[in-house]
């Protein structure tokens, strides 16, 4: 079967890629580029493990073809930190407990970035919905909550 | 505890920086030059024999390197059905491929031929005379025929006179009990103490109620995984995303028949795991055979789907229960008898129906258990394996005499709990418990006493026990040149245990936290550890950590003393050094110091060794009280407040404990409205997410978790077992609350809407 | 998944053509969300697969007094559950698309791929019925437009023919006095698929209500009309024992069947709960 050569952006590294249509944005991510920081739960969609930001939108990457993201820009959990600071979602979950196994933690942090980008002055209530495309199986929440919200208002105050 | 200096501390776990920007390595990030990809070829129906399985057409699509059946399995271990599928999904082949969706479409094309069975999915009807069978040697006597039986067979053997009347007359008996022979039995247990029959006699009240609690999924967010590499030596390397790397090594050699030192078992960072991570035949066997075929890494990933069709989660039951009270509300007696549903191969948490008992007095107690087989993937431990289930039974059942004796949920618990010294039913005598403090604890931090509520709202509590366990592990400790320490073992930290362990390796050696860094090594580098399950990290781990900083400690003081000329007695730690405790003038060498005088002198390095085995552990309470609020019409239960109580010994992180408690209680709170794997005659019908729903954010307030601390004697500076408890009390204090709510009683979980309504409809179960 | 050929057609002539030429082995890809996971249970194993994403004029949202509301089938769920106009006018549609799985989800699925995968549950289904939608249609051959009504043929199954594609749902405009709402029973708070869908929709006059519309979702094999329960309001105040008959004429118009979610009966008894609650919030918005 024929491959598509795909160019994106990956957390500002261009990739010129040729893969089947059959693969999905996650598993291009994961085996083709190799960040497996994006994490694979259940494959439907369910779970949010797999959430990366696509041109500024948060989505679940086991539901998105590889080559439906030519052109465009991508950002994983790997490409929030700087060299030399954590970025104050990331820096919030380890200051509130917010991980356990940490399997979903990718997930929920990046989709707490996209949505603080939209909602900064999100209450707990908009937060707590607003999340409810990713499963923490671990938590219980309460952490992962405390966690987004005070790094919103680290955010709000920076 | 403000004696110490880094334990009790909520300092921020080992691993934090690594789970936080994606760089932590779980199993299905391990990928490896030339690496294939298995699938499995999985049973289409519940129960039947396999006739024929034709591979030819999947050898033929490019790309497949390999396809193995039970024939492959040289030890006869059966890894794959080969003769009858005894449940839907069952994995009859696999397949390696050089890319997964090869192999899927490979194994897609394997045809098997076969001869369907009827099957059978329910407990109570697997257990008639007219049920399929899936296994032979299968019958056993209910209680009834069981107590007349044992008194027949020492009868029979007692040769010192005749008994043949007395024998007629109970063979007699025997024909007149109905319904008391089981099938498709896998286990049974049973215990007893005093004489319920006279309890029953003497109670003012007693009732009487069936509980039903469905199977349900740990849902580690993980699906199962494995990466195995076999070397032309023969020599086996698996990656393994698992809680017990060595009890994979031991597995694995049992299973395939291998030395123990030609396999090593590299632990990956895991994503939970519950009690259901310890199997050995789901993916590392198959990954282990395809790639002694193929000589080629392969990696066994698991889909959702497959892990609620193959996984083996936690069982099913249906509980009968009995107990009867005088009406000031002091408890007598308690009857219990408990089917499990085992699924297709013995090992459900049967045990635990003991754990009817709760923490009360019970002059009178029977507990009579069975497992049985029916047409489902085996099952494993989840979190306090059968204590859930049994506590909502116990605790259900509690509350309704409360409730008909008008007596405060709170109050009547408190007055029947046991207390360090008593008696336990059936048991030895409770060692140093805080049942009593935990319960208050809870109630306290909810005001339960000025407790309001509005229309359809309500309040629940309920309790739920749990003992950890404890197992063998090894550590060594060095110290550095520059004074840090490292530890090496080789237990799996799922819930922050490494932190934990760092902690208490700091605090022995005065060290501050930082300067305590710890790794992990695999099964052909790290001395045993015992499975992280049943809450043993802590306590084992913690107290082989503290053996291992004493130890570390006294041969710093021994070179110390060497090195000062003074006496051992004369010196301690302190501040990463070690001191004269008195002295004029006082002297002090660092420990860096101390471990390059060793280096360059015959000590050599500074290793500090623990050995662990095991010691006595203490049982552990979570308490929970809930306030609910229910739409009458629609049946949605909405939760507005959650607190959960647990005595944990002491707190060696604070945040990691409280972590546990909220983490626990919410997969109890979703056991109770939503959890189920659902069966029809085909199988399980909801192997998904979209149908097996596990709670979000969105469901819940946030959890109080409330610590209390009644020192455990032998655990690591007081500390026990942590994971567990929390699910313990939580199907209970649902059912509870709904109860006080709106009047129903649920006694068959998970109490989702449509339940709800028909309860209040009258139409409840 | 099995291996399929991928297109981007940037008109719709083109695509229509595709789908015309590969008759039967060819799918139309919107957002995904419904057809990758039938892909990946390979309970759909299309050959082509023609991705709509390129084609720009699916993608709008318009609206004026005159003509009403135009959405182009490929706008995304969130973006409708966002739109000021959807929330203030259109609301049952805005709860309808916010309903729908999780943000995630809703940053991929298409209002367009909600309705034409023809799922009696979709909960975009009920409110678009309740709006007087129209369903425009367009292919290599021109263009024709369907009332939502008549969209629906069975679970799956749509007037949709070989070639057809959907390009835009229309709604007439709405003035200040109407109201609508969307309520869904479920288990979960969010991402749970509908066990019953309602909408309502009604126009309030002087105290009585006119031009009500009711719509069900999963209780019937497409998404439908509880229009005799309409037909006993219209004109009519909404008192509690009015409000009663409704409920229970919507019901007694269901036909809702028992599956692994819930029984027929609770079902029946939902679209009662849920048609006399949606009524009421739909009267009461429409009161302003
Ligand atoms: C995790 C998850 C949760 C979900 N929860 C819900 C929920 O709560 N409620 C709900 O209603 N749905 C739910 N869905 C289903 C799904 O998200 C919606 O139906 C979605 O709107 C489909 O849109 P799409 O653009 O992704 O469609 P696609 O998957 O791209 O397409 C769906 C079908 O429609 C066809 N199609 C698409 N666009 C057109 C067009 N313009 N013309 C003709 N045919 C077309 C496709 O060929 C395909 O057969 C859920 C899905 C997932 C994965
Ligand atoms: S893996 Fe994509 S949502 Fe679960
Ligand atoms: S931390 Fe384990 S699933 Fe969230």
């Amino acid at each position: 079967m024929k491959k598509h050569p795909v160019s994106l952006t990956v957390n500002t590294d261009t990739y010129d890629l040729l893969i089947e249509p059959r693969k999905t944005l996650l598993a291009t991510l994961r085996d083709t580029i190799g960040l497996t920081g994006t994490k694979e739960g259940c494959s439907t969609g369910d779970c949010g493990a797999c959430t990366v930001i696509v041109d500024g939108k948060a989505v679940t990457s086991c539901m998105m073809l590889g080559v439906s993201a030519n052109g465009k820009e991508i950002t994983t959990v790997e490409g929030l930190a700087s060299r030399d600071q954590l970025h104050p979602i990331q820096q919030a979950f380890i200051d509130k407990g917010g991980y356990q196994c940490g399997f979903c933690t990718p997930g929920f942090i990046v989709a707490s970035k996209a949505y603080l980008d939209e909602n900064p002055n999100a209450t707990e209530a908009e937060i707590r919905h607003a999340l409810g495309n990713n499963i923490c199986r671990c938590t219980g929440y309460t952490k992962i909550i405390e966690a987004v919200m005070s790094a919103a208002e680290a955010m709000r105050n920076a | 505890m403000s004696e110490y200096a880094v334990l009790g501390k909520r300092v921020p776990r080992v691993d934090a920086l690594e789970k936080v920007t994606g760089a932590a390595q779980y199993g299905g990030d391990v990928h490896l030059p030339g690496m294939l990809h298995g699938k499995f070829v999985r049973s289409k129906h519940p129960h039947a024999k396999i006739l024929n399985i034709d591979t030819s057409e999947a050898e033929k699509l490019p790309g497949v390197r390999a396809i193995i059946t039970q024939d492959d399995v040289e030890s006869g271990r059966r890894v794959f059905a080969s003769d009858k599928v005894l449940y839907l999904g069952e994995p009859i082949a696999a397949v390696a491929a050089t890319d997964p969706d090869i192999a899927e479409e490979a194994a897609d094309l394997i045809q098997i031929d076969y001869e369907v069975l009827p099957a059978v999915q329910d407990v109570m009807e697997a257990i008639q005379p007219d049920a399929p069978r899936l296994h032979s040697d299968d019958t056993k006597d209910g209680p009834a025929r069981r107590a007349i039986s044992t008194v027949l067979r020492k009868l029979e053997r007692d040769n010192s006179q005749d008994h043949s009347a007395e024998i007629a007359e109970l063979n007699a008996q025997l024909e007149t009990i109905e319904g008391e022979v089981y099938y498709n039995i896998s286990a049974e247990t049973h215990s007893a103490s005093g004489d319920v029959e006279q309890g029953f006699a003497e109670s003012d009240l007693v009732v009487e109620d069936t509980y039903v609690i469905p199977r349900v999924h740990q849902t580690y967010m993980e699906p199962h995984v494995s990466v195995a590499d076999v070397e032309s030596t023969g020599k086996v390397t698996v990656w393994a995303s698992t809680q017990g790397p060595f009890a994979i090594r031991s597995g694995i050699a049992g299973t395939l028949g291998i030395p123990l030192n030609q396999i090593n078992v590299i632990p990956t960072t895991m994503g939970g795991g519950f009690g259901g991570r310890f199997g050995v035949v789901l993916t590392h066997v198959p990954a282990v055979l395809l790639s002694q075929k193929t000589g080629r890494p392969v990696k066994i990933q698991m889909t959702r789907e497959e892990e609620f069709t193959d996984g083996r989660p936690a069982p099913g039951c249906v509980i009968k229960l009995k107990t009867g009270v005088k009406n000031d509300g002091t408890i007598l007696a308690r009857e219990g008898l408990a089917f499990w549903d085992s699924g297709s191969i013995s090992g459900a948490s049967i045990g635990s129906t003991i754990r009817l008992r709760g923490v009360y007095k019970f002059p009178h107690l029977k507990v009579d258990a069975y497992g049985v087989y029916t047409n489902k993937s085996g099952t494993a431990a989840y979190r306090a394996p059968g204590t859930p289930q049994v506590a909502f039974a116990g605790e259900s059942q509690l509350d309704e005499i409360a409730r008909k004796l008008n007596l405060d949920p709170v109050e009547f618990r408190l007055k029947n709990m046991r207390v360090t010294g008593d008696p336990v039913p059936a048991g030895p005598k409770e060692p140093k418990v805080g049942y009593k403090e935990t319960l208050q604890a809870v109630a306290d931090a909810v005001d339960w006493k000025n407790r309001t509520k509005g229309p359809n709202q309500g309040w629940g509590v309920a309790i739920g026990d749990w003992t950890n366990g404890c197992g063998p592990g090894g550590m060594f400790v060095s110290i550095h040149e520059d004074g840090s320490a490292r530890i090496f073992h080789g237990s799996i930290d799922i819930t922050g245990t490494d932190t934990a362990l760092a902690q208490i390796v700091a605090e022995i050696l005065t060290l501050p936290y930082e300067d305590v860094t710890i790794s992990r090594g695999d099964t052909d580098s790290a001395p045993y550890a015992t499975g992280s399950g049943g809450s043993v990290v802590t306590f084992t781990m913690g107290n082989t950590a503290k053996l291992a900083a004493e130890d570390t400690q006294r041969r710093l003081l021994e070179l110390a003393s060497e090195r000062l000329n003074t006496e051992v007695e004369s010196l301690e730690l302190k501040d990463g050094r070690v001191s004269t405790i008195v002295g004029d003038p006082p002297k002090s060498i660092g420990f860096g110091e101390l471990a390059a005088y060793s280096l360059s002198t015959t000590g050599g390095p500074i290793v500090g060794k623990g050995s662990f085995a095991r010691k006595p552990s203490t049982p552990a309470l979570a308490a929970q009280i809930a306030k609910v609020e229910i739409d009458p019409e629609t049946g949605r239960i909405k939760v507005l407040k959650m607190a959960s109580s647990q005595d944990v010994g002491f707190a060696i992180n604070p945040m990691a404990v409280e972590g546990q408690i909220e983490g626990g209680t919410v997969q109890g709170y979703a056991w109770a409205t939503m959890e189920e794997m659902q069966y029809d005659k085909k199988g399980n019908v909801n192997p998904g997410f979209v149908d097996y729903r596990v709670p979000t954010s969105a469901d819940l307030p946030t959890v109080e978790s409330v610590i209390v601390e009644v020192e455990a004697p032998d655990g690591p500076f007081g500390a026990k077992g942590v994971g567990e408890p929390p699910i313990t009390p939580t199907l209970a204090t649902m059912a509870n609350a709904v109860t006080d709510a709106v009047g129903i009683r649920i006694t068959e979980l998970p109490m989702k809407p449509e339940k709800v309504v028909a309860a209040l409809h009258g139409n409840g179960k | 998944m099995r291996n399929f050929e991928f297109f981007e057609p940037t008109t719709i002539e083109d695509a229509s053509a595709l789908l015309t030429k590969y008759n039967g082995k060819a799918k139309l890809l919107a957002g995904g969300t419904d057809l990758i996971i039938e892909m990946k249970a390979r309970t759909a194993t299309p050959e082509y697969v023609i991705s709509l994403e390129k084609i720009p004029e699916l993608a709008d949202i318009t609206y004026d007094e005159e003509s009403g509301l135009r959405i182009g089938a490929l706008t995304k769920l969130r973006t409708l559950e966002k739109d000021s106009i959807i929330r203030e006018r259109y609301t049952a549609l805005a709860e309808g698309a916010g309903e729908v799985g999780g943000v995630q989800i809703r940053h991929l699925a298409t209002i367009g791929g909600n309705i034409s995968h023809g799922s009696p549950a979709a909960d975009t289904a009920a409110p678009l019925l309740v709006l007087g939608a129209q369903v425009r249609i367009a292919s290599a051959d021109g263009e024709r437009t369907v009332p939502i009504e008549l969209f629906f043929l069975g679970p799956g199954q749509t007037v949709l023919e070989t070639g057809e594609i959907v390009t835009a749902f229309e709604c007439p405009p709405r003035s200040a006095n109407e109201g609508s709402q969307y309520i869904k029973q479920k288990i979960r708070e969010v991402m749970d698929l509908a066990f019953v869908g309602v909408a309502s929709s009604a126009k309030s006059d002087n105290g009585t209500v006119s031009e009500v519309k009711i719509g069900l979702a999963a209780v019937a094999p497409t998404p439908l009309r509880a229009t005799d329960a309409e037909a006993m309001i219209n004109g009519n105040s909404l008192t509690p024992e009015l409000l009663e008959q409704a409920a229970a004429a919507a019901s007694a118009q269901s036909s809702p069947i028992s599956d692994l979610r819930c029984s027929a009966e609770h079902r029946r008894e939902m679209v009662g709960v849920l048609t006399r609650r949606t009524l009421q919030a739909a009267a009461a918005l429409a009161q302003g």
